[in-house]
């Protein structure tokens, strides 16, 4: 596992805070991991899109 | 521009296993050598017992005995990747030079930030255009085809558009 530090702004602080004391999740890490995670799948759908229209490109005029 | 003759390919199981429910396999052969993890290997071989068996393409088993990289696998818990395509990617490290075919977003966007050139099934089969070895005709022949031939997902309108830009561009 590798350690990143971030900076939040204090809402977004606030918020993360208040999941972990609400119980939702075991610390803020747990909530911070699945945000990502979260990020990540809802763009999996254009991510996917852009990658097929690349390859068009790449395939026509590509120079390996 | 490179060789494409000298060049390697490194295959993650999703382009093998595509290509090979296409007929179009043999379009890796245009690769100098296409290596193959381990893992990948074990996984193509279940879905496809035949395909890293063609005569034509120089496929290479490589076993990967080394732990991935710090960075790789900490990208790789991040993106949810499986043992195959962390495999493909630590051999990509190994292998800067060469080119990266997987399928799967997450591996490729990761691939990506990582710097390798990396592509997918539609890139190959597209690319065989511009190698000469299949004409444009047949590459939208196989397109049409996905869908009902291959286990390769793509949102139907996407392929349409490809498609349609294909016919319009080489004036099908």
């Amino acid at each position: 596992m590798e350690t990143m530090q971030i900076e939040l702004p204090e809402q977004l602080y606030k918020a993360v805070n208040a999941l972990v004391k609400n119980g939702w999740f075991r610390d803020e890490n747990e909530v911070l991991c699945e945000a990502v995670r979260k990020f990540i799948e809802s763009f999996r759908p254009s991510l996917i899109e852009d990658f097929i229209l690349n390859d068009v490109e790449w395939g026509l005029h590509g120079d390996e | 521009m490179s060789n494409p003759k000298r060049l390697k390919a490194i295959c993650d199981a999703g382009p093998i296993i595509h290509l090979d429910e296409l007929k179009v396999l043999h379009l890796l052969s245009d690769f100098h050598e296409v290596l193959v993890p381990d893992r990948v290997w074990f996984e193509v071989t279940r879905h496809r017992r035949e395909a890293l068996n063609h005569p034509d393409i120089p496929f290479r088993k490589v076993i990967l005995d080394k732990p991935p990289d710090g960075l790789l696998l900490a990208m790789s818990k991040a993106f949810s990747l499986d043992s195959g395509e962390i495999q493909t990617l630590s051999l990509a490290l190994q292998h800067r030079d060469s080119l990266l075919f997987t399928d799967d977003a997450a591996a490729r966007f990761v691939a990506e930030q990582m710097g390798f050139k990396v592509h997918g099934t539609i890139g190959i089969i597209v690319r065989a255009i511009r190698r000469g070895y299949l004409s444009a005709r047949e590459v939208v022949d196989i397109l049409s085809i996905i869908p009902q031939q291959s286990s390769l997902y793509i949102k139907p309108a996407l392929l349409d558009r490809i498609i349609r830009d294909l016919k319009e561009r080489f004036e099908l």
